[in-house]
């Protein structure tokens, strides 16, 4: 019993890495395809008009871009496969260094503001389940509702003026420049709140109607019938299974906001990879596009793996029937 | 005789739906002896799984009243604090479901479940003393390998031996009401067999009364000291077992047992079947519950309100003419 279990697990975390790595390839190929396939002339829209023909051509060659697609893209995966994301045509810095100076703030921001929410909108749905139809669900609702609807640059704005501005009580712009930590999370806090003031919303919503779906579930009455106090049957009982559906949006949240925060890294002038795939589009320059993008697809994929084998761990259930599914 | 466990007087309970407030049970009067099983019989939209949720304080979210008496032990469960009737589940009254397949939380394993309510009923219990009386309980309720079982989840394991192990925990409470809602109805007929063969040997295991629901006549002969028949959310006959089902009093009675032995005699032949609808609980009873169904119906029978009436042995019916019955 306990082998076949362990094989079960084994089985389905192979071939959740192995559609991981698939999906990666795949994002490697759509990539390619878009600096290979976009119309234009790279040389023209780089250079510019006034750029001589024999300087176009160097260019061109030092790219690799005459080369046959297949070439390009073999080379393409080779360089990726070494840590090489190319070099960034205009200011001639490796992508990797470019990626990898904004990545740290993104990567925290991401997370402070996914974890903030979960650490608010989990305990306010849960309250509202619990509560349901008293006038705190109906406050809660209706708030809710209000921060998914309002876009996240326009909470950011508001913080801005009101904190920053008229309060006067942190930070208006930027990262800490000397690096200190302090002053960092300071900064860390306007931008952090005004991406999490959405998922608090979603998620208090979503804890709502998952608790309330799973309070009707015949095993609450069963641990009911036995006589077991309302905190455990909610906290244990109906939490675990209600965490199911949230684990998940989780992991789409997480990789939303990875590549999905430039608006709110404009308005506080922070560096981020959102913002650096934006310019780059921008002034058209594609390996950075690419290697940006590439890794967000990574860390998208890599968190939603996560994610997947977490609620594996939660839920006996899915570890089995996918199991079978990989054995078949 | 002494005093019954539990003494149920005009129990009345309305719930609040869609076309008005339904009557769901319109006066019941019961009694559950100390130490003795009672069937509770009846077709479906009786009431008898409303009674046993009266019972353990769990009715459904559209109760809009309930009334009457409900004296366990001397203490009347109607309107009693929820905190208070907390305590009594689980301690004193426990409970089996109709679905073993969804009355365990898939998240947990049988273990967990287990040792939850052993320690909710005994709070100083030590996980591991918890888990040992766990495990020789499921031994009891023969499931083979119960140190494998009790790691398991719900999902490892079958119907039968998921009933097995609502069972097992409904035993570990010791309750002195142990109320078994269809305990059988949801498994497939073999398992059926075996989990009333478990249930009749484990009879000696509990000290305290048993209320069995089914729709199923045969299993409460098998199983049952007393027999109450349910219907439209009334109790129409009640009495010893051997006596109700041997010589019914009231037509009710009569029809169901008649279904029963044609579904007995004729397997996959035409049923025998009582003519005519389940009363509707929004509508008020007027007269007796079953006269619009009734061969024997009179016309006092629609305008008069039959009480439970003694009709020997020990038995009482709801018919205002079973004396002259044939």
């Amino acid at each position: 019993m306990t082998r076949l279990f362990k094989d079960e697990r084994l089985g389905y975390v192979a071939s959740r890495l192995l559609t991981t790595v698939l999906i990666v390839f795949g994002a490697m190929v759509l990539l390619f395809a878009l600096t290979a396939l976009v119309p234009g002339d790279p040389a023209k829209s780089l250079l510019g008009p006034q750029a001589s023909p024999e300087l176009a051509k160097r260019f061109i060659a030092e790219m690799g871009l005459d080369q046959p697609l297949h070439v390009r893209l073999w080379r393409f995966f080779g360089a990726v496969l070494t840590g090489n994301l190319g070099v960034d045509v205009i200011s001639g810095k490796p992508v990797v260094q470019l990626v990898a100076s904004v990545l740290p703030y993104t990567v925290i921001l991401t997370f402070s503001a996914i974890g903030l929410s979960v650490l608010i909108g989990v305990p306010l749905g849960i309250h509202a389940a619990t509560h349901r139809g008293s006038a705190s669900d109906t406050i809660l609702a209706f708030v809710s509702v209000a921060f998914i609807a309002v876009p996240s640059f326009v909470i950011a704005i508001f913080l801005l003026l009101i904190f920053a501005i008229w309060l006067d009580w942190l930070p208006v712009l930027g990262t800490s420049r000397s690096g200190e930590f302090l002053d960092e999370a300071r900064r860390m806090i306007l931008p952090t709140l005004a991406l999490a003031a959405g998922w608090i919303g979603f998620i208090a919503r979503l804890v709502r109607s998952s608790m309330l779906e799973v309070l009707g579930e015949p095993y609450i009455r069963t641990a009911r019938a036995y006589g077991l106090s309302e905190r455990l049957i909610t906290y244990k009982y109906a939490l675990k299974n209600a965490c199911i559906p949230t684990i998940a949006i989780l992991g789409l949240g997480i990789g939303r906001l990875l590549g999905g925060a430039v608006l709110v890294e404009i308005v506080f002038a922070r560096p981020g990879l959102g913002r650096l795939v934006y310019e780059a589009v921008s002034e058209r320059n594609f390996p950075v596009v690419q290697g940006a993008v590439l890794v967000v697809v990574v860390l998208f994929v890599v968190v939603n793996l996560i994610v997947d084998l977490s609620y594996s761990a939660i839920d006996p259930r899915i570890r089995r029937s996918s199991g079978q599914g990989a054995g078949a | 005789m002494a005093e019954p466990l539990v003494a149920i007087r005009n129990l009345k309970l309305e719930a609040g739906t869609a076309r008005g407030r339904a009557a769901i049970l319109r006066g019941i009067d019961l009694e559950i002896g100390r130490g003795r099983i009672l069937g509770l019989v009846g077709e479906s939209g009786s009431g008898k799984s409303s009674l046993a949720a009266c019972l353990i304080g769990l009715t459904p979210a559209n109760t809009s009243a309930i009334s009457g008496e409900i004296r366990f032990d001397g203490q009347n469960l109607v309107g009693l604090d929820p905190t208070a009737f907390a305590r009594l589940r689980g301690r004193r009254i426990a409970m089996i479901f109709q679905d073993p397949m969804t009355a365990l939380n898939p998240l947990f394993t049988i273990g967990t479940h287990l040792v939850d309510v052993l320690r909710h009923r005994d709070p100083g219990l030590s996980r591991a003393a918890a888990l040992s009386e766990a495990t020789a309980m499921l031994v009891k309720v023969g499931i083979a390998d119960p140190e494998a079982r009790i790691a398991a989840y719900p999902h490892q394991l079958s119907g039968g031996m998921r009933q097995r192990v609502m069972i097992a925990m409904a035993l570990l409470m010791r309750p002195d009401l142990l109320l078994a809602d269809e305990p059988t109805t949801a498994l497939d007929a073999t398992v059926e067999a075996q989990i009333v063969e478990l249930l009749a040997a484990l009879r000696r295991e509990v000290s305290g009364s048993i209320v069995f629901i089914s729709h199923h006549l045969g299993l409460v002969a098998q199983l049952c000291d007393d027999v109450a028949v349910m219907y439209g959310g009334t109790v129409v006959e009640t009495g010893p077992v051997d006596a109700v089902l041997t010589d019914p009093r009231h037509p009710y009675t009569r029809a169901l047992i008649a279904c029963e032995i044609d579904e007995d005699d004729a397997p996959g032949g035409r049923l025998l079947s009582i003519p005519g609808e389940v009363p509707d609980p929004v509508r008020p009873m007027t007269g007796c519950i079953f006269a619009p169904r009734c061969a024997h119906a009179v016309e006092t029978c629609r305008s008069e309100v039959p009480e439970l009436r003694t009709s020997g042995d020990g038995r009482r019916a709801a018919c205002l003419r079973f004396e002259e019955l044939p």
